[in-house]
């Protein structure tokens, strides 16, 4: 099969994880905090799917966030493929069918999605103290949510494999 | 000895490949990006959309809630300020009338006109690196980009995004906003610029240019207001206040911080300027 029916689902969870995260963002707006809440997006597309699923998975995620964020076009669709690839390289390492190992990749994709935003979007004000207390502030509850929302994100995407009768094992594992 | 294996090297061959059409797409076809860009926007709306119209029907029985006698004095309430809106809408017309009358005596040129549009705001993207509003109203109500975003609390921003349902505000307190602003009751030009926001306290932006003369304080901030220079702002729109000014980096001029309103942080309605003749820059600009 050119494309793995999981492709489709991990998709569409990464786009309900986006809107739902968007929507608390702009719920928080008024308290000045903000969730950046991408790290899961890339875990189990990485650690599950072919490489061409995983390709097609993430090129499908990148843009849908870089549509809907205010960053330049390109910086998630091109991060994400990089952060990516490097995970399905490494992923012989990482055990999937406990989340100890996708909640930990996930705050570690987190992190580099953080420095990505802040080397891509915000080089301008480098020098503002303020800029980097809000990215201090920022890093601190979007990891703190991540402990609650990653597991519950895997499960809910293992839970949708179940659901679809799809296969609920990684792909061409492992991958030597 | 182990075979070795080219495969597990298709990630990054494949990534290489996708990086480097990435790179050369543009110098090809300038569209093609800003295309597929559109049309994830496009395609994202209707959710967008749809959840702002569920948080209004959300509003609505959350307001048939409330007892018979709550909403009679509610319309009471409003009833009084209609008529005191309706004096103030009087005494604003022949203003107007005499405004007119005197620029016509003076031989002035005419001011830009601008056609109001009330628009919610479906989303807030507030953070380090971007101060952004999406409003729910874009190409099919004729949003300009460009043009003034206002509130009762005075500006909010300008729209730098048009969809066709939906439009983007770049809101005053982001480091990419700038605008000519004047103290109130003083006509000297200053400029208004947004600042990387801390997240404690309310929003700030600061004023530069500010002339020597001038004197702020706690007990009597200066309201920093619109100009009509630059064309994007009619005059007299309140920016925020500023309590403190000090000399600049020129040692010319004087800066300070401006604080923003609080509730520019929780909007929910906004209303965009479209200005009846737009600014034709080959045209009108000297």
């Amino acid at each position: 099969m050119f494309l793995d029916p999981r492709a489709i689902i991990l998709f569409a969870t990464n786009a309900l994880l986006l809107f739902l995260c968007l929507l608390v963002n702009s719920s928080l707006a008024p308290l000045s905090l903000y969730l950046v809440l991408l790290g899961p997006m890339l875990v189990l597309p990485a650690l599950y799917l072919n490489h061409r699923s995983f390709f097609i998975c993430i090129l499908l995620t990148g843009l849908w966030v870089d549509a809907a964020l205010p960053a330049t076009f390109g910086l998630f669709t091109c991060g994400f493929l990089v952060m990516g690839t490097l995970i399905t390289m490494a992923r012989i390492r990482f055990r999937t069918e406990h989340n100890y190992h996708p909640i930990l990749l996930a705050h570690i994709t987190n992190v580099a999605c953080l420095v990505l935003l802040t080397i891509g979007e915000g080089l301008h004000y480098i020098s503002a103290p303020a800029f980097w207390l809000q990215i201090v502030i920022t890093a601190a509850i979007s990891h703190a949510a991540l402990l609650i929302i990653a597991p519950w994100f895997f499960n809910l995407q293992r839970l949708l494999f179940e659901l679809c009768h799809v296969d609920t094992e990684p792909d061409e594992f492992p991958m030597l | 000895m182990a075979k070795f294996r080219l495969d597990k090297f298709k990630p990054i061959v494949a990534l290489g490949v996708f990086l480097v059409g990435w790179w050369i797409v543009p110098t090809l076809s300038k569209s093609f990006l800003p295309f597929v860009q559109l049309s994830f926007t496009e395609f994202q709306a209707p959710a967008w959309i749809v959840s702002s119209y569920l948080d209004d029907l959300e509003s609505f029985w959350a307001r048939r809630s409330h007892s018979k006698i709550e909403l009679i004095e509610a319309g009471q309430e409003l009833a009084r300020q209609k008529a005191f809106y309706q004096l103030l809408d009087q005494r604003n017309k022949s203003l107007e009338t005499e405004v007119m009358r005197l620029e016509s005596i003076l031989d002035m040129p005419s001011r830009r006109e601008f056609r109001y549009q009330v628009a919610r705001v479906i989303r807030r993207d507030l953070s380090a690196w971007w101060q952004q509003l999406v409003i729910r109203k874009g190409e099919d109500y004729g949003i300009t980009e460009g043009a003034a975003v206002i509130f009762a609390g005075g500006v909010v921003g300008r729209v730098v995004e048009v969809n066709a349902f939906t439009s983007r505000v770049e809101l005053i307190s982001s480091p990419n906003f700038r605008m000519a602003a004047s103290f109130e009751g003083d006509v000297r030009p200053v400029v208004y610029q947004g600042v990387p926001q801390s997240g404690f306290g309310g929003p700030i932006g600061e004023v530069r240019d500010a002339p020597q003369d001038l004197v702020a304080n706690t007990q009597n901030p200066l309201r920093l207001v619109s100009t009509r220079l630059g064309g994007t702002f009619p005059p007299g729109l309140m920016i925020g206040s500023v309590s403190w000014l000090e000399p600049g980096s020129t040692g010319i001029f004087q800066a300070g911080s401006v604080r923003l309103d609080k509730r520019l942080l929780s909007l929910q309605e906004v209303s965009v300027l479209i200005p009846l003749n737009p600014l034709n820059y080959d045209r009108d600009v000297p």
